[in-house]
């Protein structure tokens, strides 16, 4: 049972990468893709009904392969370096394969790991993230990329090609989740950053190619820096360092040094675009939107922060952890300022997926067992809505052929239902009920620990408020008119769009029961202890640790809040009409000319003039100019300090 | 009177238009807000927005430009309203009647209930004329 | 006990907009004093909601309908949280969705007036959000528990402990209640530089419904004043129509000053002291 699971899970979508690789037909290719989308999908909730499992694959010796597959990579990347005369990617690649060649050949590194897939319930957590909403982003690219290329006018279609590396990513990063073996976990972490480069470079720009290269010699950093701490591992500990397990379970009292676990933390902080290497992650925005949904927001970025979460009870109460936290936090804090300042929808979109990223790993460094929980229910939730979201700036970019959000003003007139679809992404971001809210507000009453840490997220969580809200507002903004119907949309389009609000809509309201059953054993697999106590199917009470000896921490009633929301929004939408002899024209001082609709006024010698609206950016003072040299300067400072608690073990 | 009636008696709220005028009556409209005449003590408030109005106050005489904003403004503003022509040239034209650009009085544009004449008009004359344009209100 | 808790839940609901608009109404008349004038009469705020009940429907789009709806049921919902003494942090994350619903409302139209008047609300809320949530965490801090219950178990009032925050508070109580020098989105009075901002496309019904769901929010605003001295609950409420006439005071002798004054000014002096007050009790009580 557990050789089928994992199969299908790491290697079917391999295999059927290189089967949509091979298949020229439209139909087939989508045919394949759907029943791949379909099979992980089952096969991750069959996973998760089934119970946590290890497995080592027998037999076949996996390990040489993995290490063949290692050095092609690396090569790979020395052969881009030269070819696109990009010395840091040549640089970060010899600074990979000159460490694990000395690991292989001069250490002789013996590594028996076993078990080498460890499948406990925060990877089941994190598969069951990657397959259902991966497979829905799989299935939306299906007809995105075929409006992309009949946009672009491109003659030789190579959507096969973006299908390949979009379906074999699923593969790989099911493969990292479960990875035991540190070895087999940074082919894996390798394989993503490969995809990465890839899809980027998709549409063969000079941009992109160098946005792509960006996003290489980034991650090969913390490609570097996972090598050295292999081999500081094994150096000091031997082969049964190599295991993850036996890692967290050995912890740092005595057992791991802080160096190799500050490294690791570094890897994920490149992968996880944490200041100051976000700029790989803007640059990737300008791939297909596909992915940017799927390995920029939903799943790869989630890599990193998985690496830190898993971590956590290692580090747990050093100061490393500490440092962790207020990086984080800092980078919710700074990348939140920025997206104010962004007029490109994706931009803003990548922003926001930085600074939630940094929530997330802020809450892995404050290291209780409620800022875990809501670490892992942030990463959910996240998932859900930011895929979302991506997703619908694909749909909106398809209908107006436009990224910008000057562009996409008034798209409820020409896109009520895409209007609709994202007005429910961006409101799920940041406000109660919802999920995202539920996490930052669990992150928001854990995080007194660092105190540091809470007014950052209390600046970042004021300013997502303004970014989500500005958005909005430029969407809604209409001349007055009776509503137009829906818009159609192609099934690629709309299933996984509606398939994502739906579950925005049941995993938050059942957010009680799904914590009881499912995820409060995955928070109890990186740090046990009270948290959450969810009371019926309707509140979620949450226990305090000892601090001053109360009962309860604070109280979340989640069925009241939808019904409000339900009384206050939607019953209103669904029963508030408007009659046209109701409607009156805006308010213009009386110029205007023509009818309701108009947005024309007579200007001076009664010249018909438009008057034209603006959205608020606040350039001169949360522009990328402004804030990046004191920001990043920051985030360097305290990636220096997080290395240097490992080099002083403190 | 209904509960709805007596309330628009009470609270009526203004929106000040000019016309052309020569600004001597709309000085008076302004005395009449402040501290010495004070009709904020009736509940009237000087709202610039037709949308929020119910008695248009409106001064000067109508000319080809300002009939089309006045019409706007008027159609802008929700019922139950009443207009209020406040000066002679509101009125009739006043003193630029024959010019070539004036069209006349503001009843030539929009349909006008209380005509407060004087040239400017006393501050206790429009407010005379604003509480007639109430009688008026409460009826509606 | 449920039965007791449901009647008082009803009872305030139904007085809230009464004192409120009371409230609004004595704001209006001690203003007035306060320039030389008489002033209208204390139930004025009711007179001008029945009349704009009695206005035609007007509108320029549906969704104003909808987000002035979002943004009165919003605000009940966080007084009833008050009133069930529930969670402080979820208290404020509910007003942020009732104000949120409130620029969407500015928002919903292509209107110029309404636009920049929707950005300057987005503004105030950037201004008062963070020192809300920093009183959210000081609660927390001193108390050891997120709920409002846990307030009025205490025997200290929260005015000796966090007092700099009392401070921050008024800041935001100004801010929220629209006066000098703040009122920069909208205002009460006939302000007419920014022509009503956000709410310039409202009328008639729909407008009396910002002024029911205004009605409330004072009532709420003066409720979380009144937390900071709750053993007796008298004195609070005291400090807190002590507050509420400061408030008067104070946009009496200033004038509207601009955004970016009022950011910069929240965020130093209200982030200051909200930090100061939160560092102490960390050192003090630990964690």
């Amino acid at each position: 049972m557990a050789d089928q699971m994992m199969a299908i899970a790491i290697l079917l979508p391999v295999a059927a990468g290189f089967l949509v690789l091979a298949v020229r037909n439209y139909y087939a290719r989508n045919l394949i893709v759907v029943v791949t989308a379909v099979v992980l999908i089952a096969n991750s909730i069959l996973m998760s009904l089934n119970g946590p499992f290890t497995y080592s694959p027998d037999g076949f010796n996996w390990g040489i392969v993995i290490t063949a597959l290692d050095y092609a990579i690396l090569i790979f990347y020395l052969y881009m370096g030269i070819k696109l005369r990009n010395w840091l990617v040549l640089v970060f690649a010899l600074t990979q394969i000159i460490p694990l060649a000395y690991f292989e050949f001069v250490m002789k590194a013996h590594i028996e790991v076993t078990p080498a897939f460890v499948v406990d319930h925060l990877a089941l957590v994190m598969t069951m993230v990657i397959s259902i909403v991966g497979s829905l982003i799989c299935i939306f690219a299906l007809r995105y990329m075929y409006d992309h290329e009949h946009h672009l006018h491109i003659e030789k279609s190579r959507q096969s090609r973006f299908l390949f590396w979009l379906v074999l990513f699923l593969g790989a990063m099911n493969g990292l989740v479960f990875a035991n073996n540190l070895v087999w976990l940074y082919f894996f972490w390798e394989v993503t950053t490969l995809c990465s480069f890839q899809l980027i470079s998709h549409d063969r720009t000079q941009e992109a190619i160098h946005n792509a290269a960006r996003a290489v010699w980034m991650n090969s950093t913390g490609g570097t820096a996972f090598i050295l701490a292999i081999i500081y591992l094994y150096a000091t500990k031997g082969g049964s360092a190599m295991s993850m397990q036996s890692i967290i379970g050995g912890g740092l009292q005595g057992a791991v040094a802080v160096l190799p676990i500050a490294l690791l933390c570094y890897t994920g902080f490149t992968k996880a675009a944490q200041m100051p290497f976000q700029s790989w992650l803007l640059g990737a925005m300008v791939a297909p939107t596909p992915v940017s949904a799927l390995l920029h927001s939903s799943t790869m970025v989630k890599a990193g922060v998985y690496l830190v979460l898993r971590l956590a009870p290692v580090y747990a109460g050093t100061t490393l952890s500490v440092v962790i936290a207020i990086a984080g936090a800092f980078t919710f804090f700074a990348t939140s300022a920025l997206a104010v300042s962004q007029s490109t929808g994706k931009r803003v979109l990548a922003y926001s997926t930085i600074a939630n990223l940094g929530l997330i790993i802020a809450c892995a460094g404050i290291n209780t067992p409620l800022s875990i929980a809501a670490a892992i229910l942030l990463i959910i939730f996240h998932a859900i809505s930011k895929g979302l979201l991506f997703l619908c700036a694909g749909t909106i970019e398809h209908q107006i052929w436009s990224r910008d959000i000057e562009d996409m003003e008034g798209l409820a007139a020409k896109a009520p239902l895409t209007t609709l679809i994202t007005a429910v992404g961006i409101l799920s971001m940041f406000l109660p009920p919802f999920g995202m809210l539920l996490g930052k507000w669990i992150a928001l009453e854990a995080a007194y620990a660092v105190p540091l840490a809470a007014v950052l997220f209390v600046l970042a969580s004021t300013l997502t408020i303004v970014f989500w809200t500005k958005w909005l507002g430029r969407l809604l903004q209409v001349l007055p008119r009776i509503e137009m119907p829906f818009e159609k949309l192609s099934p690629s389009y709309a299933v996984p769009l509606w398939t994502l609000v739906a579950g925005i809509f049941i995993v938050g309201m059942g957010v009680g029961p799904i914590y009881q059953n499912f995820l409060l054993a995955a928070t109890n697999d990186v740090v046990s202890g009270n948290q959450i106590i969810a009371v019926g199917l309707n509140n979620l009470i949450l226990i305090t640790p000892s601090f001053l000896q109360r009962d309860i921490l604070g109280l979340f009633p989640v069925w009241p809040l939808y019904l409000i929301l339900i009384v206050a929004l939607i019953m209103p939408l669904l029963l508030i009409g408007l009659k046209p002899k109701e409607l009156r024209p805006v308010y213009m001082c009386g110029e205007q000319t023509g009818g309701t609709d108009t947005d024309e006024w007579l200007a001076e010698a009664d010249r018909k003039t438009k008057f034209q609206l603006g959205g608020y950016y606040y350039q001169e003072t949360l522009g990328e100019k402004k804030v990046n040299p004191w920001a990043n300067a920051i985030a360097i400072l305290l990636l220096v300090i997080m290395l240097g608690c490992g080099v002083i073990v403190i | 009177m209904g509960l709805i009636q007596k309330s628009r008696v009470k609270s009526p709220w203004i929106l000040h238009f000019d016309n052309s005028s020569c600004n001597g009556c709309d000085i008076e409209i302004l005395a009449c807000l402040t501290p010495l005449y004070d009709v904020e003590r009736f509940g009237m408030v000087n709202m610039g927005n037709p949308k929020h109005a119910d008695i248009l106050l409106i001064t000067g005489p109508v000319n080809r430009r300002t009939a089309r904003v006045l019409k706007n403004l008027y159609e802008q503003v929700p019922d139950p309203k009443v207009v209020v022509c406040v000066g002679t040239c509101a009125s009739t034209g006043g003193v630029f009647h024959n010019c070539y650009n004036v069209l006349g009085g503001v009843d030539k544009v929009i349909p006008v209930d209380v005509y407060v004449p004087g040239c400017s008009v006393r501050p206790e004359a429009i407010i005379d004329g604003v509480v007639m344009a109430l009688q008026k209100l409460a009826k509606l | 006990m449920m039965i007791k808790q449901f009647l008082l839940v009803l009872i305030v609901l139904v007085g809230a907009p009464i004192v409120g608009g009371l409230l609004f109404g004595i704001d209006r008349r001690i203003t007035a004093r306060m320039q030389g004038r008489y002033g209208p009469p204390i139930i004025q705020p009711f007179y001008d909601f029945f009349k704009l009940l009695g206005k035609e429907y007007i509108a320029v789009s549906r969704m104003q309908f909808v987000w002035i709806y979002g943004y009165l049921v919003f605000m009940i919902a966080g007084l009833i949280f008050l009133l069930m003494k529930s969670d402080f942090l979820l208290l404020v994350f509910i007003l942020g969705f009732a104000s949120v619903c409130l620029v969407l409302g500015g928002f919903s139209t292509k209107s110029p007036y309404a636009h920049f008047g929707a950005n300057r609300e987005l503004m105030q809320i950037l201004a008062y959000e963070p020192v809300l949530l920093l009183l959210a965490i000081a609660i927390y801090a001193q108390n050891g528990s997120f709920l409002i219950s846990e307030i009025y178990k205490q025997d200290k009032p929260l005015l000796f402990s966090l007092w700099p925050l009392f401070l921050a508070v008024l800041y935001v109580l100004t801010i929220k209640m629209r006066k000098s020098p703040f009122d920069i989105s909208t205002s009460h009075h006939g302000h007419q530089e920014v022509v009503k901002g956000v709410v310039t496309e409202y009328s008639g019904p729909y407008f009396a419904l910002f002024h029911l769901a205004e009605w409330y929010e004072i009532i709420l605003l003066l409720g979380i004043i009144s937390l900071f001295w709750t053993n007796p609950m008298w004195v609070g409420i005291l400090i807190a129509l002590a507050a509420f006439l400061l408030e008067l005071f104070i946009d009496n002798i200033t004038a509207r000053m601009t955004v970016g004054w009022m950011v910069r000014l929240s965020w130093s002096v209200g982030l200051i002291l909200g930090i100061i007050n939160i560092a102490y009790i960390y050192y003090t009580k630990g964690v």
